[in-house]
């Protein structure tokens, strides 16, 4: 051995034992090479054992693997010289001796470079990027993709310099990004997050590591495919159409990486993947579950004769009422799949054949649907290809024997239960595994019993609620997560409940017994604060009015948020724009001549002819026969009564977007529209805490100005409580018994029907009393038109509000610009 | 006063000479004989173009009675439903209104849309629909006594437009109600069939897709796909259109300017017509 050699390794001993000895231990893989590499190889690694501990000890453990790799020492000993020109790069350096020899073999030389040169660079500009750039698995740092492409990953990272975020954040979400939306994707992603990042250093972080709402709806944007979130209404449009059922619309499970989307439903809402392949895949999935829907998979009825037959009098419920349906699988231990993805052909072969007579050519097009994608391989082929032979059966008239019960028409979930156990029995249907299982179902289909239902009654309707779980206020199922409402006045907030009343809802004890619901819950002696008014309350059961049972309080709303008012001024800007315009078109009409005044600025030539015939033929006819200009009064007065109870601080399905952001700029764009043109209106909130505590909260008052005051009022809007509609719509009706015009228009906007805390879990009662406070009001000339958010207002609207006396807004983000066009319609236009 | 002449008193009424074609859908001919038996008025309620005026018309031609027809709107003044002065040459002549006429001569008035009249014009109807049945006349200082055969007929369509217009209960109690709607599926179809000429497999199909398309309504639809749009799309398809081109012209773009709804519309019809 040459004695510098030796020089070094003693000066390697000499600092430290272990240097000596990892030194020693590498040696013989570099010994062959020569003296001069030998000696160039314990140099470098001396000098970085020196600079960091860390590092030398990676290098010499690395040493073997590295040679083998690489053949020699070139290049990776001179790249490793990278690590000393900076401080605090031993973790750089730990992550690239322990990679390098991987890259050099699975990327070659040219690989290995640019992977080592893409993290390098980062040496001089930021350490811990480059730790965590070195430090990242190469085959998570490559993927699916070409080495060369490692450019494109890291380039925008670039741009971010300067040391923050640094590619520890940036690169974990970048992988993800790429994998999900490709290449192209994550320039975009990476540029809109300068933006975030600028705004906000924490918010910009969770936007590189996909943690923020706002990255995930941004990459799910990007992704390729249909995306249903823009089509919702379409897809609610459809459902009502195909089966008469108005279902709310909700973010399904599905995460953003992969696994195949699925449209699911618990029989109430319907869970929709953010992506689907297609237009038509996601069309016949909407299908394919509101036939489910409509032809009684989560009948309640057929639920409980299924369970029967396994021996079980009640179906478990889970704690939000939901039956689970574990038990009908339970029996077949292992092999629990294959019996569910049997069951899963005949279920689907009884609803696709019953919606084929309501549809013709589903069949069909679920057929030619599925002939374009390949067969997937394996066990979940033959599931596929069973599922296609018994659709194709089906259309032909051929379906085997043991499958004809499906096909009559009062055949149920239990039948297709029965003909799944026969045809389990005797199955050569493969055994199959949880991954596999997404690929067996055609396209649109989905595994059934894939969540815990709430089970629907007799079909069509949603239940009006009983074992409705959500806070009074909500329209039940849309119930979200919300904002702690605010505080108004310092009296009335929900805190203020007693815990035990929230659940006023009648509720389920035990196994699946319904409880009759309780009428009017509270009679616990709480005291509302002293005045108000009183109102009568109608009583359906007792068919009379329950004199001065409600007090209604009139309270201001101490909330102001002129700043956001701007904002949504600003928002709004084309759309109050386009408004005024529209108004302005019609001005003319508006400015039409008075005909037939007794004074006035020129004659009215129809009306003087008449005068001067009937003053001929002998009559003494009146003298009105001029025209005046000037701005017609409009004889119409409109009071908005807007819904503020606690529920219209949920977001309203789509990302981020709650109730209540639409509901301010609706009320502001209402009031701006108004202004226009010259109507008086006036603006109420309302809300309610039990009988003796409805609040009135006049935003603005007829005689009121529409203000920066009262604009900052809107924009401070909040939700609060519940929603006692009848007293506040006889309160209401009698601020406008008080306005002189002819026409009176009481515009109710509610998210839900109308509930309370104390209404006894009984929705009709409160339902009813609005229908009669209604009719009191049309018996004072004042004429009611609701506009509902609720999806399932279809079902007590026509009863509350009449036949044409409503309107259910299926799109929330369309209610600001709706809302003063459709009052404007209400009034007629001319 | 004594040179009042009639204006035109040989213009001829408007008798239905040919049969309408109209569908039964259930007792409403027996309820409107009925009704004529004892010439009490009638009121027909229902959505655009579900038949309601065609009925009338049917009903013209079976009665043999002339139809006088008004289409309110809301500059009608009495004095176009009643009649007014002219000039003619020196002498002032008076001319009836429709109404007038049908009263005089025994025709069936039809007051369509009468809610968009002005509420003060309705109430010169009021003498005519009760057991008084008679018409004051202000400007001639008289009042004249129904023909027989009058028959006063008003329609109105229970709407969304027409929440701050709805016809006073004073009004409506004078009237014998009849509630039109569409007609069930098989009728339907066959109206379809015969109106517009086409095979009893289009209209068929249109007549379910129209089904699913009603249930739209409360879903920013004004009006719903009505029957008279159905005979236009079969009438277009039988001009020679494709059935979703058909489709497209009679339903869907005069029924909404929604991108979404019209989506969906196209969407539920071409489940019936796929190409």
């Amino acid at each position: 051995m040459p004695a510098q050699t030796e020089e070094i390794l003693e000066h390697l001993d000499a600092i430290s034992f272990v240097a000596g000895r990892d030194a020693r231990a590498a040696l013989p893989a570099v010994g062959h090479l020569g003296d001069s590499a030998c000696l160039r190889y314990l140099e470098a690694g001396r000098d970085l054992f020196f600079y960091d501990r860390e590092a030398g000890k990676a290098f010499f453990h690395a040493t073997p693997d590295l040679v083998r790799a690489f053949g020699g020492l070139e290049p990776w000993l001179d790249q490793s010289r990278i690590f000393l020109t900076q401080r605090g790069t031993f973790r750089a350096a730990v992550g690239y001796f322990g990679q390098a020899a991987a890259v050099r073999e699975h990327f070659g030389p040219e690989g290995e470079k640019l992977w080592y040169g893409l993290g390098s660079e980062w040496i001089p500009r930021h350490v811990d990027s480059a730790a965590a750039y070195f430090q990242m698995p190469v085959a998570t740092l490559v993927g699916a993709f070409p080495v060369g492409e490692l450019e494109r990953l890291v380039a925008p990272a670039r741009e971010l310099a300067s040391g923050r975020p640094g590619l520890a954040t940036y690169l974990e979400g970048a992988v993800r990004v790429r994998a999900i939306c490709g290449l192209d994707g994550i320039a975009e992603w990476a540029w809109r997050g300068k933006d975030v990042l600028a705004a906000g250093r924490i918010r910009g972080e969770a936007w590189y590591r996909l943690e923020s709402d706002e990255a995930r709806s941004f990459v799910l944007d990007m992704l390729p495919g249909f995306h249903l979130g823009p089509h919702r209404r379409l897809f609610t449009l459809l459902l009502q159409a195909w089966t008469g059922l108005a279902l709310p619309f909700e973010d399904g499970a599905w995460s953003m990486e992969g696994g195949r989307a699925f449209l699911e439903t618990d029989g109430r809402s319907l869970f929709v993947p953010a992506v689907m392949p297609d237009r038509e895949e996601a069309i016949l999935a909407l299908y394919h579950t509101g036939a489910h829907l409509a032809f009684g998979s989560y009948d309640q009825d057929a639920i409980h004769a299924l369970f029967r037959e396994i021996g079980m009098e009640h179906p478990p419920l889970d704690p939000g009422q939901r039956i689970t349906w574990r038990p009908l699988f339970a029996r077949f231990g292992g092999d629990l799949l294959r019996f569910q993805l049997v069951f899963d052909l005949c279920e689907d072969l009884r609803v696709d054949a019953a919606m084929e007579c309501r549809m013709p050519g589903y069949l069909d097009r679920i057929l030619a649907a599925a002939s374009r994608q390949p067969v997937p391989a394996g066990a979940a082929g033959a599931y596929w290809k069973e599922a296609v032979r018994f659709l194709d059966d089906c259309l032909r008239g051929t379906v085997d024997e043991d499958l004809k019960p499906l096909l009559s028409p009062g055949a149920g979930i239990l039948e297709s239960f029965r003909v799944a156990l026969g045809r389990y029995a005797t199955t050569a249907l493969p055994a199959i595994t949880m991954a596999e299982r997404p690929a067996a179902f055609l396209p649109g289909h989905s595994p059934n019993a894939a969540r815990p239902v709430y089970p629907r009654h007799g079909g069509a309707a949603v239940p009006v609620d009983l074992d409705d779980v959500a806070p009074p206020g909500a329209s039940g199922p849309r119930e979200k997560p919300r904002e702690i409402p605010q505080q108004a006045d310092g009296s009335d907030a929900d805190l203020e409940i007693p815990p035990e009343d929230l659940q006023g809802r009648g509720g389920r004890v035990g196994v699946g017994i319904p409880i009759p619901a309780k009428a009017n819950g509270s009679g616990r002696g709480v005291k509302g604060p002293a005045g108000g008014c009183p109102y009568p309350e109608w009583d359906y059961r007792q068919q009379r009015y329950k004199e001065g049972w409600a007090r209604v309080h009139e309270r201001k709303l101490a909330e102001r948020d002129g700043i956001r008012a701007m904002a949504i001024a600003s928002e709004y800007e084309g759309t109050l724009r386009r408004l005024k315009k529209a108004l302005q078109a019609q001005k003319p009409a508006r400015m039409a001549p008075l005909r037939r005044q007794y004074d006035g600025d020129e004659p009215d030539i129809d009306a003087a002819v008449q005068f001067v015939v009937e003053r001929r033929a002998g009559h003494s006819p009146r003298s009105s026969i001029y025209r005046q200009r000037r701005p017609q009064r409009r004889d119409t007065a409109v009071l908005l009564l807007a819904d503020l109870s606690t529920s219209i601080m949920a977001e309203a399905g789509d990302t981020g977007v709650r109730v209540v952001d639409r509901l301010r700029a609706a009320m502001m764009l209402f009031g701006e529209a108004l202004m226009e043109v010259g109507d008086p209106f006036a603006l109420y909130g309302f809300a309610s805490k039990y009988h003796h505590e409805v609040l009135l909260y006049p935003i603005k008052r007829f005689e009121d100005q529409f203000d920066s005051q009262v604009r900052a009022v809107l924009g401070g809007l909040s939700g609060r409580l519940a929603t006692r509609m009848g007293a506040a719509v006889r309160h209401a009706t009698r601020q406008m018994v008080r306005n002189p015009a002819h026409h009176r228009l009481l515009l109710i906007l509610s998210d839900g029907r109308p509930a309370d805390y104390d209404d006894g879990g009984d929705p009709r009662y409160l339902q009813e009393d609005t229908r009669m406070a209604l009719r009191e009001a049309q018996d004072h000339g004042v004429h009611a038109f609701c506009i509902s958010l609720d999806p399932g207002g279809g079902e007590y609207l026509p009863r509350v509000f009449g036949q044409g006396h409503y309107l259910v807004l299926s799109h929330i983000d369309h209610l600001p610009a709706r809302l003063p066009e459709i009052y404007l319609r209400l009034r007629g236009h001319a | 006063m004594s040179h009042h002449v009639q204006a035109h008193p040989d213009r001829q009424l408007r008798y239905v000479t040919a049969e309408p074609f109209y569908q039964p859908v259930g007792s409403e001919v027996g309820v409107f004989m009925a009704a004529w038996s004892r010439r009490l008025p009638v009121m027909l309620k229902g959505p655009t173009g579900c038949g309601k005026t065609r009925f009338l018309e049917h009903m013209a031609w079976r009665l043999k009675r002339p139809l006088i027809t008004v289409s309110c709107h809301e500059d009608l003044t009495s004095s176009d439903l009643v009649g007014r002065f002219l000039i003619e040459g020196d002498a002032t002549v008076w001319q009836d209104g429709p109404l007038t006429r049908a009263v005089r001569e025994g025709a069936i008035c039809y007051l369509d849309e009468i809610v968009e009249a002005r509420t003060d014009t309705t109430v010169v109807i009021h003498p005519l629909t009760d057991h008084r049945r008679h018409l004051p006349i202000d400007k001639l200082g008289t009042e004249i006594a129904a023909h027989p055969d009058f028959l006063l007929v008003i329609s109105y369509n229970p709407g969304y437009q027409t929440v701050l217009k709805d016809l006073k209960p004073s009004t409506k109690q004078r009237f014998v109600g009849m509630n039109f709607s569409y007609p069930s599926p098989a009728v339907e179809s066959g109206i379809v069939m015969k109106e517009a000429g086409i095979d009893t497999r289009r209209s068929a199909r249109l007549v379910e897709a129209a089904a699913r398309a009603r249930n739209l309504r409360d879903q920013g639809l004004q009006e719903v796909t009505s029957t008279r749009a159905l005979v236009y799309a079969g009438t277009l398809m039988a001009a020679g259109l494709e059935p979703m081109e058909a489709v497209e012209a009679a339903i869907v773009s005069p029924q909404t300017d929604d991108v979404e709804l019209a989506s969906a519309l196209r969407e539920i019809f071409q489940a019936f017509f796929p190409d």
